[in-house]
């Protein structure tokens, strides 16, 4: 049971946060464009799902799956997408990335004046937050399932 | 009670940034005035604070009776916290010690912004200079910082 790595992008396509913690293969490509194409991705999914949706639509694309990981994702209302690729044995991760964003995002990025919105995100504060949240939340082992 | 924190909190940084800002473009010495500036509105604040805090209680004994209560109802109603560490050399000059200063907080916990911490501080010591002037202490209040967000000030009283 293990979380893979996370991205944080603002509303413009920027990403302003990355972190790994267990991945092993790489894209095979440099890190500016596995951000362009995770982003440009999301983007797409997000229109397709919503024009192809045969109900109503209420929160949108939530996550995909495939054999090996799962890749959830969560959008604020101020356009910040965080993205976050698990195992499979992780349903459900949406808790986890909306408690990121409210308890850890903006206790220490929006609240800290010295970072500037839209630019990434600097702050060791937040970083090591970050990574002692995702090392104690039940379902992080250091060694993939 | 939380979001009223957060605004104070909030609009402090964003008061302090928008002037702070102004730092950043302007020659070094007009950066002094514009902290002596932010130090002269805390000012300000501190006396009326002082007024609205010590409304119904009795008149001090002392200057260390003073300085007691600057460490712990006032910094409390202010800061949210008490002084962690008080010392005095008997003779005017007191250190008091905030290991988790409200104020610095969410910049960092240890040496990252460090540079930047005094400008959130100009504020502070201003408004603790208010409020010992309106008590009938003339001080001069500095502050320092080694490691976030720990915050010593150090406040000499003046003897005329």
């Amino acid at each position: 049971m293990t979380i893979h790595n996370l991205y944080i992008f603002d509303r413009n396509g920027n990403c302003l946060y990355y972190n790994e913690w267990n991945r092993k293969k790489q894209a095979g490509i440099s890190k500016d464009e596995e951000f362009k194409l995770m982003y440009g991705m999301l983007f797409s999914i997000r229109s397709f799902v919503s024009k192809m949706s045969p109900l109503d639509m209420k929160d949108g694309f939530l996550s995909f799956q495939t054999s090996k990981y799962r890749l959830h994702y969560y959008e604020t209302p101020s356009g910040l997408k965080f993205v976050v690729n698990t195992d499979l044995s992780v349903t459900n991760a949406r808790d986890t990335l909306q408690h990121i964003y409210s308890n850890l995002y903006v206790e220490y990025i929006v609240k800290n004046p010295v970072c500037v919105l839209g630019h990434s995100l600097d702050s060791e504060l937040f970083s090591s937050r970050l990574d002692a949240f995702i090392r104690a939340l039940p379902y992080y082992s250091p060694r993939a399932a | 009670m939380s979001s009223d924190k957060f605004l104070q909190d909030y609009l402090h940084f964003t008061f302090i940034q928008s002037h702070i800002y102004e730092l950043s473009r302007q020659r070094p010495t007009d950066r002094a005035v514009s902290v002596s500036v932010l130090e002269g509105m805390g000012f300000r604040v501190g006396q009326g604070l002082i007024e609205r805090l010590t409304r119904d209680s009795p008149s001090f004994k002392d200057e260390l009776d003073i300085m007691k209560f600057v460490c712990k109802d006032f910094w409390t109603k202010v800061f949210r916290r008490q002084i962690d560490n008080l010392r005095t050399n008997h003779q005017g000059t007191y250190v008091l010690q905030d290991n988790k200063f409200a104020l610095l907080t969410q910049l960092s916990s240890g040496k990252q912004y460090l540079d930047q911490a005094p400008k959130y501080l100009a504020f502070s010591c201003g408004v603790v200079r208010g409020a010992l002037s309106n008590l009938g202490l003339d001080s001069v209040v500095t502050a320092e910082v080694s490691v976030m967000p720990s915050c010593k000030f150090q406040v000499v009283i003046q003897k005329l």
